[in-house]
């Protein structure tokens, strides 16, 4: 079998120039897996017993958002632009839209929740994560309830399993999940690949938090792709800590359509050896005052490559909004190669977004601190790398993950044991 | 309670929108052929290694496709387009045998003027031949070259240089509208300052569009030899008409070792303008390249002013302000390529849009491998002066290197109204207020414009930014 | 004065930015002593402690530092902290990502007689946060990240005890302003004094911290000159009457120069 290949995997919605290689990425299937059963999920009965749906919920949002759409005619100069059947320059006053400021337009016309909703990594790759997982887990909270469920996918050598889950939080509950994608290769080294595909609706002030770990062997590929909806009030905080995998593409898209929704990201990864990491965030402010924060910190060293997307959409309508989002990479060796394309479409004035980013070696304050506790640059820099892998396993959901942590710290780092030894 | 927002008025551009008979021009026929390019080359008695330059350039043209990923160019015919129009006039080199009616547009625009205080010479470009040409006698003495490109071209000495450097910077290659600048460019300016010569009055040329439906791609070529200084400033406008105009020129400098260059350009071509230029810096060795670049005018723009820090310890800053207003998508900002070991990048730009209008800041900071111990720092801040204007911000890093410091802080807002009301709670009305607050927004841009050397931007920048009050 | 000393500054000059901030600075320390710099504010106390330690934002213009019989002027920050000098900062840099566990494993990593195993470390760690009242949660929280200024103290002290330095020069500058931050250094600092029996610099101005201290020497600096040196009775006599008589001295001996 030819190795399956999925094209413009994790594209960012603005693109920019194709020389730079950022826009998008392609993702290569390794071939020859054979599909296997290895997700467990635990989680209590009243989650899963249940009559809810993703769609459901999303179509009862949207039947609230029609009752209070103005019906006022809208002549902005872009929905001018996105509605005349030819570009003349008779109207000079209405402007040439590029390709992604069109689509916008016309989505933003439409209006359509279901018709807008997004993944990160992107259709196709949920598409073959669904056809992965076989079926759908429903985890839906009741009212005002406060649960939790741990999704695990154990990869193996030569196999492919991936995890489909979706996740309505009903009005005012609370809901935790873990997504573990771990793999263990074993001696004859064969590639695998893991997966999770999640869509999460979160309800009127609903509280969401999903943190997931990617603790795979440097043999994996592994994709984690996810879909956020939330309504008026909600919150969401989402914890990424990527320490493992040979290629991980981990994408997140949200759509803040509530008033005062909140969606907050904490991204923490670590690439060593050849290792790729590819990131896509892409958050769409709709609802008025809605936050967004997305904070990444991360670490390269040995030859690893990282591509980071963030994209913060302030659209047309969500006054006082504010989105943000920081990353700080340190590049621990030479041979690294380190992108990032922080960026803010902006269709709103009253908004604030900012985005910042620094990338580079240790800061020479710190490194003078730590100069001062005995560490040369090189010590600093191997404290870092140790530093992400230890602060995982001090910070893990559950035992379970905090081993598979260590287990992968042990393999990337000669007395990673010492730590092991200190916190059993 | 309503609240009343006090409008900040685009640039009223009438005051450029006059224009020339064409009367007695002659002009090609329409569409891109290599016998058009062919003719081009002709008429202009070039050597036989440019008319295959231009044809090898207009294969790649076709050959290429439209950039995807900025604002649509649809409304371009480019087989409707004539691109190339002769003006009737030949060069001259004093101001009194330049015809009347070229003489009056730039006397409006206060061209000589400025030039009697402070200017050292004054290259207009009527059309796409270069009519008027004048330099101080100083700079000459210095031993500057400053003329016309195709006239540089005729002579062997430098005809042997622009062979070596032409499109070397932006290959025909590079981009759809660097293919057509190879095929068909004509006029512009070749500027050469020998090492160690420092110039300390600026070079100025000043192009101008005016037939209608006319592209224009003027290619300036400059060396600034090692140790040299100088500074060159390049203004251009174009009157409005109904026919899509394009602009594509190309801009290549070249900076020696510890040699400092400063290139101020103010791009206020009319809305019907799809301006698509080209510009880039190559420095060696503690070389540095100042790039200040305003951006006002064109229904569309791109424009990417780009460093390539060749040599260590190299410099590149980049100061860019970008306005627009109803009707216009101008996608800007700037390409820095990190190459040698400890060069260092500065950007920091001004975005503002209003009346519907679409600013883009695009960015690429690209440090290779060997460009260990390098720094580079961007700074982008938008301002949002009504809810139906659009602002995106595009930058990107590639980082290979160690020991780099990279910092990136971009900021996207409006007006707040607690600084609004600050100023108005000391007795200053709003309207006063929002003029003020935009004027201290766009000051560290404006402050490194060259305000004093061209009345028309300085009429630029005061009708933008004190807009209609009231 | 001493000819054993463990620390010897000798004419030293250092610079930030070309601007020339101690001048011709001369300084013993011998094995067991306790000594106080003191002086305004801006007089360049605590750029002396940065440039004893090797601070590279500083340039040594000329003068040395021996410490414990080596010239260690060229030496780099990390190699004189090995050597057995500490420096206290006013507050811990903020590292975030580094769990301070984390960091203080790899701060004893490869020091002969400091490096201990897994479960011996923790169990170190967790007797010096015991003995200065520090919550043990902090261990596994990032650097600096968030800690209150009592907690910052807490960490750069249970360093000082674990790295048991031959001399530790404590910038405390700041920490006369606050009851909390100076017990935690009054406390540490004993320790310091009964279990190492190291050398002790400390940079002041303010007296309060040395109560109860067995003071050896007093050094009082003024515009990045030592203009005083003497036993421990000029305490009081600073409590009394400040620093001014000093600088009208200094300014003097500035204008006669």
């Amino acid at each position: 079998m030819d190795a399956l290949k999925i094209k413009q995997a994790s594209a960012m919605p603005a693109p920019t120039w194709g020389w730079l290689r950022m826009n998008d990425t392609a993702i290569e299937i390794p071939a020859g897996l054979e599909r296997a059963r290895a997700v467990t999920i635990e989680a209590d009965e009243d989650l899963t017993e249940t009559h809810a749906s993703f769609e459901g919920a999303v179509e009862k949002l949207q039947e609230r958002l029609d009752a209070v759409r103005a019906d006022a005619p809208d002549t902005r100069a872009c929905v001018r632009a996105a509605e005349r059947e030819q570009e003349l320059l008779d109207d000079l006053d209405t402007p040439a839209l590029s390709a992604y400021q069109l689509a916008a337009t016309r989505e933003e016309i439409a209006g359509d929740v279901a018709h807008a909703f997004e993944t990160g990594i992107g259709i196709d790759a949920r598409s073959y994560l669904n056809f992965l997982a076989g079926g759908t887990v429903v985890l839906a909270t009741e009212e005002g309830a406060c649960e939790q469920a741990i999704v695990r996918v154990a990869g193996t050598s030569g196999h492919m399993a991936g995890a489909a889950v979706d996740v309505v939080a009903a009005k005012g509950s609370t809901l935790d999940v873990v997504i573990s994608l771990d793999g263990v290769a074993d001696s004859s080294r064969a590639a695998g690949l893991i997966g999770s595909e999640l869509r999460v609706f979160a309800g009127e002030g609903a509280r969401v938090n999903v943190t997931v770990y990617i603790t795979a062997d440097d043999v994996f590929t592994v994709l984690d792709d996810a879909g956020y909806v939330l309504d008026e009030g909600a919150r969401v905080n989402v914890r990424h800590v990527v320490l493992g995998g040979a290629h991980t593409y981990t994408g997140l898209a949200s759509d803040l359509r509530g008033d005062t929704a909140r969606m907050e990201i904490d991204t923490r990864y670590l690439a060593a050896g050849d290792d790729t990491r590819d990131f896509n965030y892409i958050i769409r402010h709709r609802g008025r005052r809605t936050f967004s924060n997305m904070d990444a910190n991360g670490v390269l060293t040995g030859t690893s490559k990282k591509v980071l997307r963030g994209t913060i959409d302030l659209i047309h309508g969500c006054k006082g909004a504010e989105g943000s989002e920081r990353e700080t990479v340190l590049l621990a060796n030479k041979g690294v190669d380190n992108k990032t394309v922080p960026v803010i479409l902006c269709d709103e004035d009253d908004v604030a977004g900012n985005h910042g980013a620094t990338i580079g070696h240790v800061r020479p304050e710190q490194l003078f601190y730590l100069g001062c506790r005995g560490l040369s640059q090189e010590q600093a820099e191997a404290l870092f790398t140790a530093a992400k892998l230890e602060d995982a396993a001090l910070s893990a959901p559950d035992e379970q993950i905090r081993a598979n942590v260590i287990r992968l710290g042990s393999a990337l780092i000669e007395d990673f044991a010492d730590f092991e030894e200190e916190i059993a | 309670m309503a609240k009343k927002r006090t409008e900040v008025a685009d640039i009223d551009r009438s005051l450029y929108d006059f224009k020339d008979s064409e009367e007695g021009f002659e002009r090609l026929d329409a569409g891109l052929t290599p016998e058009i390019v062919t003719e081009i080359s002709q008429r202009k008695d070039e050597p036989a290694w440019m008319l295959d330059f231009r044809l090898k350039s207009l294969e790649i043209y076709n050959s290429m496709p439209n950039p995807t990923w900025g604002p649509s160019i649809a409304g371009l015919d480019m087989d409707h387009i004539v691109t190339y129009v002769k003006p009737n006039t030949d060069q001259k080199a004093d101001w009194d045998s330049v015809p009347d009616d070229i003489k009056n547009t730039f006397e409006r625009l206060g061209i000589p003027e400025a030039e009697r205080s402070y200017l050292a010479g004054v290259g207009a470009q009527y059309d796409s031949e270069l009519v008027y040409h004048n330099m101080q006698d100083t700079a000459s003495k210095m031993g500057i070259v400053y003329s016309g490109i195709e006239e540089a071209l005729h002579e062997p000495k430098w005809e042997a240089i622009i062979r070596e450097k032409f499109m070397t910077l932006i290959p025909p290659t590079d981009h759809k509208f660097a293919a057509l600048h190879g095929a068909v460019w004509s006029g512009g300016s070749f500027v050469y300052v020998p090492a160690g010569v420092k110039l300390d009055f600026p070079l100025q040329s000043y192009f101008r569009l005016n037939a209608a439906g006319a592209g224009q791609f003027e290619h300036t070529l400059i060396i600034v030899e090692d140790d040299a200084d100088l500074h060159f400033i390049e203004g251009c406008s174009a009157p409005k008409y109904n026919v899509a105009n394009l602009h594509a020129g190309a801009v290549e400098l070249f900076v020696g070792k510890r040699a400092h260059l400063r290139y101020s350009t103010i791009e206020n071509w009319s809305k019907n303008m799809y301006n698509l230029n080209t510009k880039r810096a190559r420095c060696d060795e503690e070389g540095e390249i100042e790039w200040i670049s305003g951006s006002f005018g064109s229904h569309v723009g791109y424009l990417y002013p780009m460093s390539v820090l060749a040599g260590r310890k190299s410099k590149s800053s980049f100061t860019g302000i970008t306005f627009a207003g109803a009707g216009q998508n101008l996608d800007t900002g700037c390409k820095v390529v990190l190459g040698a070991p400890e060069t260092t990048a500065t950007v920091e730009t001004k975005g503002i849009s209003k009346g519907g209008g679409i600013q883009t800041f695009r960015s690429s900071i690209v440090a290779t491998p060997a460009a260990e111990g390098s720094a580079a720092t961007v700074s982008c801040q938008s301002l949002m002066l009504d809810d139906e204007s659009r602002s995106d911000t595009i930058p990107s890093m590639d980082i290979r290197a160690k020991n780099v410091d990279i910092g990136h802080e971009a900021t996207i807002g409006r007006i707040g109204d607690d600084k609004v009301f600050y100023l108005m709670s000391r007795g200053i009305s709003e309207e006063e207020a929002r003029t003020m607050i935009v004027n201290g927004f766009a000051n560290p841009v404006s402050k490194e414009l060259p305000l004093e050397y061209a009345v028309e931007m300085n009429n630029l920048i005061k009708l933008e930014m004190e807009g209609a009050i009231g | 004065m001493s000819t054993d000393a463990l620390l010897s500054v000798a004419d030293l000059t250092a610079s930030v930015d070309e601007k020339t901030i101690l001048h011709g600075v001369n300084l013993q320390v011998a094995a067991g002593e306790t000594h106080v710099i003191m002086g305004p504010n801006g007089a360049g106390k605590s750029t002396m402690g940065h440039v004893i330690m090797g601070d590279p934002v500083y340039t040594v213009n000329s003068g040395s530092i021996i410490f414990d019989g080596a010239d260690i002027t060229e030496l780099s920050c990390d190699k004189r902290s090995r050597a057995g000098l500490f420096l206290s900062f006013q507050a811990p840099v903020e590292i975030p990502g580094v769990p301070l566990s984390s960091f203080l494993r790899a701060s004893i990593a490869g020091r002969p007689g400091l490096e201990m195993r897994g479960k011996e470390f923790r169990r170190r760690v967790k007797e010096l946060a015991a003995q200065l009242d520090m919550d043990t949660a902090y261990l596994n929280r990032e650097l600096g990240v968030g800690f209150s200024g009592g907690e910052k103290k807490k960490v750069e002290m249970l360093q000082l005890l674990l790295l048991q330095p031959k001399l530790a020069i404590l910038d405390e500058t700041d920490s006369g302003l606050d009851v909390d931050a100076l017990s935690v250094v009054s406390r540490g600092m004993d320790a310091y004094r009964s279990t190492c029996d190291g050398s002790l610099v400390i940079i002041t101005h303010n007296t309060r911290i040395l109560e109860h201290l067995d003071v050896d020497r007093v050094h009082v600096m003024v515009s990045g000159r030592i203009v005083r040196e003497d036993d421990a009775s000029l305490i009081p006599w600073i409590d009394e009457h400040g620093f001014e008589s000093f600088e009208r001295e200094a300014d003097e001996t500035a204008d006669a120069c």
